[in-house]
């Protein structure tokens, strides 16, 4: 199917058009916005779904490649295409929006045609930027992101909506601001905006380590930000708590997951001189963030703040997995992103499902669910196990990958230590989950108003689906995803280890 | 009566050459008349006239663009024919008919003279035309006059309000102060440009009268009888032009002129004559004071030197004043005035390349950028301002943020096109402003201005604050007072889909138009290389 990433990219806002037009129509009703925007959103998984079909299956090279010009005087193609490393990403972008949506059934009272069209601009942006090979277009889809996001929370978010919407805003705009300054200079230097071309051109004449020092940086701040790695978080969880239940599940599922993927995508492979000689500095800040995330959740009072602290604890691993430089590690890292996705995005569903019901959050006011919330109870614990990274279900196999891999790296001579100090953050992960699964789910019903919850309904058990399914297929049967992104990992992770300037790195473990 | 024609010197004339600068002309005079005599109810014939004179002078503009004849001056070298000029001309009228479109309505509501409006209008855009196309200090001046004197009165517009008339009062004063300026810089220059030629017998002994011709600047700098009064020339020129683009630190007027003048008047001014300030500011430091190797190469190596360290710190102080105190601004109309000061300081970033460009294919580069970013500044600002005016209803009562609370979902048109040239000012992605500044970085970063340019994006992010505010004041705040939505008459809606689909256009698609102002630019290398022959002939 020619052009069938841009058809991706434009199902959504089509789907935003067909929403603006319906509007229009004399005959219109509110509730019809929602399935307009289900109906976009399931065409476009659909759609997705043929990507399969080729991405990753044969090697690391890049498929479904669209490349025309797209601004001439300054060189910027419209240069779109998949390969391992970003396929599952755009899977798991285009499963998590239908999910999204059904989630926002009937928490979404008010402006309902502006909420649905906003969901289906960020989809396409989000998109967009796993797409994308062209740095320009890369960083203007990375961007537009933020826009819907803003409106997302600031419309539809909770109390502190404004002061959480602005500061997502400021925070992401500031980081990535600094890495147009970065694209911009490769331009001037290698006269191209396109990844393909570039990786050659720095192959053929390396940057100098200053160009590639500073680059490296500016880069890095933009991704760490949106990661967010320790000590860039302090955005999260307010953006987290404030944002709409769907908000937070995009936000946490796909949102994060620009950050890591422009690390892997962009980072490693353009600046490989630079990013072994960051990588000691920057497994601290991850183990400092994977401890520092898990202990601060903890302590929350506030269930969805609890999930959002544990995001950056998640992600710290993620940014571990990547600058380990092994192949394990790397894999490990990626597939712990689409765990995050679908494990904390269905935590959030969870969280979504008791506010709608109770209005508030706040894990004091719950206790003993399980009494009136059977199904409810049940699937939160399996979510929140596979959270943990209990094995037979997605957040082990990650989480094993990324520790094995931390331990076999030779990105620092201390490996081991970073290693054991990693491995303390999934027992901190066990520790703030079961407790409070203990103090919502388990133990008698404390208060009254819990006692005559109603179970989920038919809707939301059909959303959660889907994910509970993933969570105990990709714990028990990894190969299927881990296949199809390993030659494209393996080709970013070669260029790390053996970059044309420095090569004292060697592979410490291959495995096969 | 013919016989006397030809014996006297007749100065090269090409009248085809300044077309678009008489019709625009011409369509005022008849402006002027129809409305003396038309009754007041035949009052919209005035706009109609004018809006048709601008329409034939853009064809004629592109006319003369596209048949470019091989002699690129006329008037004897005063005006000259190059893409630098026909990019602005087609800024200006531009920014003539969206005002018109935008005004035509607040000027029928507040039963003020359509006639003199629009013929002040036209020869504002006469006075901005010669700007840009004047290849001669005297030129700029009159176009600058002209310019001036007709936004004086447009600013004062609004005779019955005490804030539109403070507003031209201090537009005039300092206006005025700041044409003296540019005047005595000129004269300075005009003295510091005699040279000495040599007489028959090869020792120096004619003393040549010194030029107000670009050209002829650039080629005598070389060679000037008296370098300080160059640099002391070029500076008052700077004080002159920094106060018409309104940089800092020359900006004070600005504030208070652009939210006392009615709010159509305003966003002229902060579109146009910033833009014909830059064609003249570029047209002179540029290709006047070149980087030039001469026999005291050391001197005029120097001049060039200075001017550009001087603008870089200016871009500095402009883009970082212009955002910091926009933030703590409590009317929309003065948030945008000090937003406008910020932008140009980041045209002043790509003026900078320009300048210290010794390429002529990156100097081109880097003029084609600013030309490129006051376009879509042009289009984003005039917009906001179309929004902005049909909020605040007649007498510009409603111009606080607060009035902006709340209205979001009420006027979702008005707010979402708001929204959209927000975030066009604030150069995010998918809009004019995100490519505009794309242009003018990248040209600062070719010439290796890293540490300007990090200024200008951490600006930018500063300048989210007070963009998003308003947004954040339209559609995150309920609204507390009672509000129906005002509405927009068709010319107005005209003009807002104009500048909606522009914002976009040249955010998504710039191509086409960076591709008609590049390929155009270059031919400009012809003056380049004139004036570089002539410094390297005089040698």
């Amino acid at each position: 199917m020619p052009n069938l990433l841009t058809i991706l990219i434009l199902l959504p806002v089509a789907g935003a058009l067909v929403l603006v037009l319906y509007s229009f129509v004399s005959s219109r009703r509110e509730e019809h916005y929602r399935w307009l925007a289900l109906i976009a959103t399931v065409a476009t998984f659909a759609v997705s779904l043929l990507l399969l079909r080729g991405a990753g299956v044969s090697g690391a090279e890049f498929r479904f490649e669209e490349n025309v010009s797209w601004i001439g005087a300054i060189g910027a193609r419209y240069h779109l295409a998949v390969d391992g490393a970003s396929l599952w990403l755009v899977l798991l972008t285009t499963l998590l929006m239908p999910i999204a949506i059904l989630s926002s059934w009937t928490s979404i009272r008010k402006r309902q045609l502006s909420y649905y069209a906003f969901l289906l601009i960020l989809e396409a942006a989000m998109i967009g930027v796993f797409v994308s090979l062209d740095l320009l277009l890369f960083y203007l889809f990375f961007e537009a992101s933020l826009i819907p996001m803003f409106f997302l929370i600031g419309i539809w978010g909770g109390e502190r909506r404004i002061y959480a919407a602005v500061k997502f805003f400021i925070y992401t705009a500031v980081g990535s601001l600094l890495m147009l300054v970065g694209i911009i200079a490769i331009y001037f230097i290698y006269r191209s905006f396109d990844y393909p071309t570039l990786l050659q051109a720095m192959t053929a004449s390396p940057l100098t380590p200053r160009a590639e020092y500073w680059l490296f940086l500016a880069f890095a701040l933009a991704f760490f930000i949106k990661v967010p790695l320790f000590p860039f978080h302090t955005w999260l969880p307010d953006a987290h708590t404030e944002a709409p239940t769907a908000g937070s599940v995009i936000l946490a599922g796909v949102l994060l997951k620009l950050g890591t993927y422009g690390l892997l995508r962009f980072n490693l492979a353009l600046f490989p001189n630079a990013s072994r000689n960051w990588a000691p500095v920057i497994i601290t800040l991850a183990i400092i963030g994977i401890i520092y995330g898990a202990l601060v959740a903890m302590v929350q009072p506030d269930v969805k703040r609890l999930v959002a602290y544990s995001s950056v604890s998640h992600m710290g691993f993620v940014v571990l997995g990547l600058f380990s430089f092994t192949e394990l590690g790397m894999q490990g890292a990626l597939y712990q992103m689409l765990n995050h996705g679908v494990s904390t995005g269905a935590l959030f569903l969870f969280v979504g499902f008791i506010y709608e019901r109770r209005h508030t959050r706040m894990i004091s006011e719950f206790g003993g669910l399980a009494k009136p919330m059977p199904w409810f109870s049940t699937l939160f614990v399996i979510a929140s196990l596979s959270s943990i990274g209990l094995p037979f279900l997605n957040g082990f196999v990650g989480e094993f990958l990324i520790l094995i891999g931390m331990w076999t790296s030779t990105a620092v001579s201390w490996s081991w230590i970073a290693t054991m100090l990693a491995t303390t953050g999934v027992i901190w992960a066990a520790v703030y989950m079961l407790w409070m699964l203990q103090r919502v789910v388990f133990g008698p019903v404390t208060n009254d108003e819990n006692a005559r919850l109603s179970d989920l309904n038919n809707r939301e058990t059909v959303l959660l689906l889907p994910l509970l399914f993933l969570m105990l297929f990709m714990g028990v049967y990894p190969r299927v995803f881990l296949d199809r992104s390993r030659a494209s990992v393996e080709t970013i992770r070669a260029r790390v280890n053996a970059s044309p300037a420095g090569g004292s790195y060697t592979t410490a473990v291959r495995q096969d | 009566m013919s016989s006397f024609f030809a014996q006297s010197m007749m100065p090269i004339i090409s009248w085809s050459l300044i077309a678009p600068e008489v019709i625009i002309c011409i369509a005022a005079v008849v402006v002027m008349l129809v409305d003396a005599f038309a009754r007041p109810t035949q009052r919209w014939i005035s706009g109609g006239i004018s809006m048709a004179g601008l329409i034939i002078a853009a064809i004629a503009t592109v006319f003369l663009w596209a048949n470019g004849t091989a002699s690129s001056d006329a008037f004897n070298g005063m005006i000259v024919l190059d893409e630098l000029r026909l990019g602005f001309t087609l800024i200006f009228l531009l920014v003539a008919g969206l005002t018109l479109l935008i005004s035509t309505v607040w000027v029928h509501g507040e039963q003020l003279p359509a006639g003199e409006f629009h013929s002040l209008l036209l020869f504002a855009t006469v006075g901005m035309m010669f700007m840009a196309s004047g290849n001669d200090l005297v030129i700029i001046f009159l176009g600058l006059e002209i310019l001036s004197i007709a936004t004086y009165v447009m600013a004062g517009f609004r005779r019955t309000d005490v804030r539109s008339n403070e507003s031209s009062l201090k537009y005039f004063i300092l206006g005025s102060f700041s044409s003296a300026f540019l005047l005595y810089g000129i004269a300075l220059v005009y003295g510091a440009t005699s040279i000495a030629e040599p007489g028959p017998d090869g020792s120096f002994s004619r003393i040549v009268a010194g030029t107000t011709n670009i050209a002829e600047i650039a080629s005598r700098i070389g060679q000037a009888q008296y370098p300080a009064l160059l640099y002391a020339g070029a500076a008052m020129m700077l004080v002159g032009f920094g106060f018409k683009i309104a940089t800092a630190p020359f900006h004070i007027w600005t504030p208070d002129v652009y939210e006392g003048a009615p709010t159509p008047v305003t966003a002229f001014m902060a579109a146009g004559p910033k833009a014909a300030g830059f064609a003249s500011f570029i047209r002179v430091f540029v290709f006047g004071l070149p980087f030039v190797v001469s026999a005291s190469g050391a001197v005029n190596g120097n001049l060039h030197q200075a001017w550009v360290n001087t603008l870089v710190v200016m871009a500095v102080l402009t883009m970082t004043l212009g955002n910091v105190v926009a933030i703590v601004q409590n009317n929309v109309k003065r948030m945008l005035a000090y937003s406008s000061i910020a932008h140009a300081g980041y045209a002043l970033v790509g003026f900078v390349a320009a300048g210290a460009a010794t390429d002529p294919t990156q100097r081109n580069n880097a003029i084609t950028a600013v030309v490129f970013y006051l376009l879509t500044y042009a289009v984003m600002n005039i917009g906001a301002f179309a929004v902005v005016q049909v909020i605040a209803r007649s007498g510009d009562r409603r111009t606080a943020i607060e009035d902006y609370r709340g209205i979001g979902f009420e006027s979702p048109v008005l707010a979402f096109s708001l929204s959209l040239f927000m975030l066009s000012l604030l150069g995010m992605p998918l809009t004019a402003g995100f490519m505009g500044k794309i242009m003018v970085f990248g040209a600062a970063i070719d010439q290796k201005y890293y540490g300007l340019v990090i200024v200008g994006v951490l600006n930018s992010a500063v300048s989210a604050y007070y963009y998003l505010r308003l947004i954040i004041v339209m559609f995150f705040g309920e609204r507390t007072m009672a509000w129906s939505a005002p509405r927009i008459p068709a010319s107005v809606a005209l003009a807002l889909v104009i500048t909606v689909l522009g914002v976009l256009y040249l955010g998504i698609f710039p191509g086409r138009v960076i591709n008609g102002l590049q390929t155009k630019i270059d031919s400009q290398i012809f003056t380049e290389d004139f004036s570089r022959k002539g410094a390297k002939d005089a040698k």
